[in-house]
């Protein structure tokens, strides 16, 4: 039953994706896309911590976390070029 | 040089937990290699700070109070934004407000930020230059004095408890 | 046992909760709204999934990084809400046309009367 659910709860992730691609794609500003890429992230993260308890392989969970933080900092540097126009 | 132990100590156990196995031995190696992580990165750290860990530990009781109080109001948070989603017709007065802060460090700042954030219906913007007034962007901002009335009397308290 | 249904339903209130704060990205109106969604939910949707994948495995090393994922998350959040909002804002982004009051433009222009370029409205 539980790799069922795993397997359904991967399935909805992806049909998750969908208003995210839609605003990437339309979206009318700059930062639209960037919140839209954002939560983008945060599915793909959340999709890789299930496939890693699906395959019982510790792995795929550093990277996660590694893209997590790599989300964090391009955020944040998308957000200071917008800004400012320099990223230091 | 106490100070340098204490930083240590925090990147030790944010490196055991990245390791992913929490012992001893794995504590001891992030508490040696710590330093030359923090050396460079000098200037990142608030070394300018009076440190004591009596004060440190006197907080705990604030901090398990405030970490209570921040997973209700995240709770209530979702359950308020998730009907506005789920609404057949969207029907919301936003606005961006001003709401005066008592948090004078940087810590309690960040703290009362961030909690902002993740509390209902309210998004916090900016900081003004003088450290006195949060900018905040809430979805129903028909009235700002309870806006910030609220702020003020349901987290600031805890916060200025928990992180001055 | 007890334990294996109570992170299924975590789980399954974790998905819901994510899917939600995808539609509420497409859904509401400009772009301090969709980070009222995104923010919010997501955080919590990802903290759900990943506290269930803690309460399927225990304090394995598998565990203890989903740990350190969620309380990452919890704590990045809010930081990089803020500066996509404040980028937006100086961006030259207006508020939706539902908004009622804006007091940060206000003290922006009082700081420095520059004429601004056309807002962007929806």
């Amino acid at each position: 039953m539980s790799s069922m659910l795993l397997e359904y709860s991967l399935i909805f992730m992806v049909i998750s994706f969908i208003p995210c691609l839609y605003r990437v794609i339309k979206g009318p500003t700059i930062p639209d896309r960037v919140v839209a890429l954002d939560a983008m992230t945060t599915i793909i993260v959340v999709m890789l911590g299930i496939y890693s308890y699906d395959q019982e392989s510790v792995f795929f969970m550093d990277v996660a976390l590694v893209l997590a933080i790599i989300s964090f900092v391009g955020t944040v540097t998308i957000s200071k070029y917008l800004d400012e126009g320099v990223v230091f | 040089m106490k100070r340098y132990f204490a930083y240590s100590a925090i990147l030790a156990l944010v490196w055991c937990f990245v390791h992913g196995t929490v012992s001893i031995n794995n504590f001891i190696v992030g508490l040696i290699i710590a330093p030359f992580v923090i050396r460079p990165f000098k200037t990142l750290y608030p070394f300018n700070l009076d440190f004591s860990f009596s004060n440190a530990v006197k907080k705990i009781p604030a901090q398990i109070k405030y970490l209570y109080v921040l997973v209700v109001e995240i709770i209530k948070a979702n359950i308020m934004v998730a009907k506005i989603v789920l609404q057949p017709k969207i029907d919301i007065k936003p606005g961006i407000i001003a709401v005066p802060i008592d948090s004078k460090t940087d810590i309690g700042i960040t703290a009362i930020a961030n909690t902002i954030t993740l509390t209902p219906g309210t998004l916090t913007i900016d900081v003004s230059e003088d450290r006195q007034v949060l900018y905040v962007h809430a979805i129903d901002a028909t009235d700002p004095e309870g806006v910030a009335q609220s702020i003020k009397d349901d987290l600031e308290k805890y916060t200025m408890e928990a992180f001055e | 046992m007890i334990l294996d249904i109570l992170s299924n339903i975590v789980l399954v209130i974790g998905l819901f909760f994510v899917f939600l704060a995808m539609l509420g990205l497409a859904r509401l109106p400009d772009v301090y709204n969709r980070l009222h969604a995104t923010t919010k939910i997501g955080t919590l949707g990802a903290f759900g999934v990943m506290l269930s994948i803690l309460l399927k495995v225990g304090f394995s090393a598998m565990g203890v990084k989903a740990l350190t994922v969620a309380l990452f998350i919890l704590v990045t959040s809010p930081v990089a809400a803020h500066m996509i909002s404040r980028a937006a804002h100086r961006h030259g982004v207006g508020l939706c046309k539902e908004s009622v009051i804006d007091e940060y433009g206000k003290a922006c222009d009082a700081a420095c009367p520059v004429p601004k370029e056309d807002t962007i409205q929806e």
